[in-house]
């Protein structure tokens, strides 16, 4: 790198190298689709967290009150209320999604960093497919996709009922 | 600190632990019943309360947001020492992550710790 380049021009091209996986192949995509995923999963993560926090009543709750019971039922009711509506919905499907896709293909990673699964090195000849993706970690990379997808019908019918 | 090494292998180790952990928590939402009766606060046997009453599940909820914690925030932060490098830049964000996941897990332990006590008592 050429000196000392300033921020923006380094977080422009950190994105364009993370988010524009065409043309560089499946590993590219995996790649691409992992981020994603683990950022779209820990975002639903910490507000998950504080959504669970509504089962005892909220963050303001820190010990047992005399009517906590009641207090936590009452509290709870209003949120899985407020929580009931298309749109939380459609964002849990699109959870399921990711979820299932980061599961999949994490395997394939944790495989892939082991060495399992990977073809033997060979002399890089022009048009040659990197080993990294053998036969098998393509398998598995076209698994977590059809994974993914089967989540989301899955959770989108759970939800929407639309295959009842 | 912590070897790089150490950390990816914690993050690999985390992943194997959400694998059993978030199975046994989707399971438990999705697979009993159905999942609108699951969301009831106390009424059916894995509605919220009957969840957390049981200490296997309330257990393996707490093991869940560990590792999930762990595994999340060092991903994050795997990603932000990627797009810039600098002693300085690395510092903060090491920090600044690990009191946020630190943060959290404090609040999640408090939810399943009042929740296991409170469950106990309901029907
Ligand atoms: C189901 C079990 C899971 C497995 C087996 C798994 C596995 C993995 C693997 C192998 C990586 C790539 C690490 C690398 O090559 O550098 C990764 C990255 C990541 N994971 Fe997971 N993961 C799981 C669940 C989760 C969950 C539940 C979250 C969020 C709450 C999450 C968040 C992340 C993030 C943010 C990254 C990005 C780090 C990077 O790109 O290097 N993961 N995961
Ligand atoms: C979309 C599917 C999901 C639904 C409907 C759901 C629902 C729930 C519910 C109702 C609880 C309260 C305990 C219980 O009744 O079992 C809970 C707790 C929890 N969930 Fe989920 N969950 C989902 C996905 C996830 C995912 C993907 C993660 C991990 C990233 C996760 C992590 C946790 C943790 C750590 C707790 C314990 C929270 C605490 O008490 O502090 N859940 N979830």
């Amino acid at each position: 790198m050429a000196g000392r380049r300033n921020g923006l021009a380094v977080l422009v091209e950190a994105l364009r190298t993370w988010l524009v996986p065409y043309r560089y192949g499946l590993e590219r995509w995996s790649y691409t689709l992992q981020r994603i995923s683990g950022v779209v999963i820990t975002l639903y993560f910490v507000a998950h967290i504080v959504e669970t926090g509504y089962v005892v009543g909220g963050p303001s709750v820190w010990t047992i009150r005399p009517d906590a019971q009641q207090y936590a039922e009452r509290v709870w009711t209003e949120t899985i209320k407020f929580l009931s509506n298309p749109l939380f919905d459609a964002g849990l499907a699109i959870i399921g999604f990711f979820v299932a896709f980061h599961t999949i293909n994490g395997i394939r990673l944790f495989l892939a960093h082991f060495g399992w699964g990977l073809g033997r090195p060979t002399r890089p000849e022009p048009m040659h497919r990197p080993q990294s993706m053998s036969p098998t970690q393509r398998a598995l990379f076209w698994a977590s996709i059809a994974f993914a997808v089967f989540a989301l019908v899955y959770t989108t019918n759970a939800f929407f009922g639309v295959l009842a | 600190m912590v070897s790089e090494r150490t950390l990816m292998l914690i993050h690999y180790l985390t992943g194997l632990g959400i694998l059993v952990a978030g199975a046994v928590h989707i399971g438990t939402v999705f697979l009993t019943a159905p999942v609108k009766e699951n969301l009831e606060f106390a009424g059916s046997p894995f509605a919220v309360m009957g969840v957390y009453r049981n200490a296997i599940l309330a257990g393996s909820l707490e093991a869940l947001l560990l590792f999930v914690a762990f595994h999340a925030f060092n991903g994050l932060r795997v990603i932000l020492i990627e797009l810039y490098q600098s002693p300085r830049w690395e510092h903060a964000v090491t920090w600044a992550l690990t009191v946020v996941a630190l943060l959290v897990v404090i609040y999640g332990t408090r939810t399943i710790i009042i929740a296991y006590s409170i469950a106990q008592g309901v029907a």
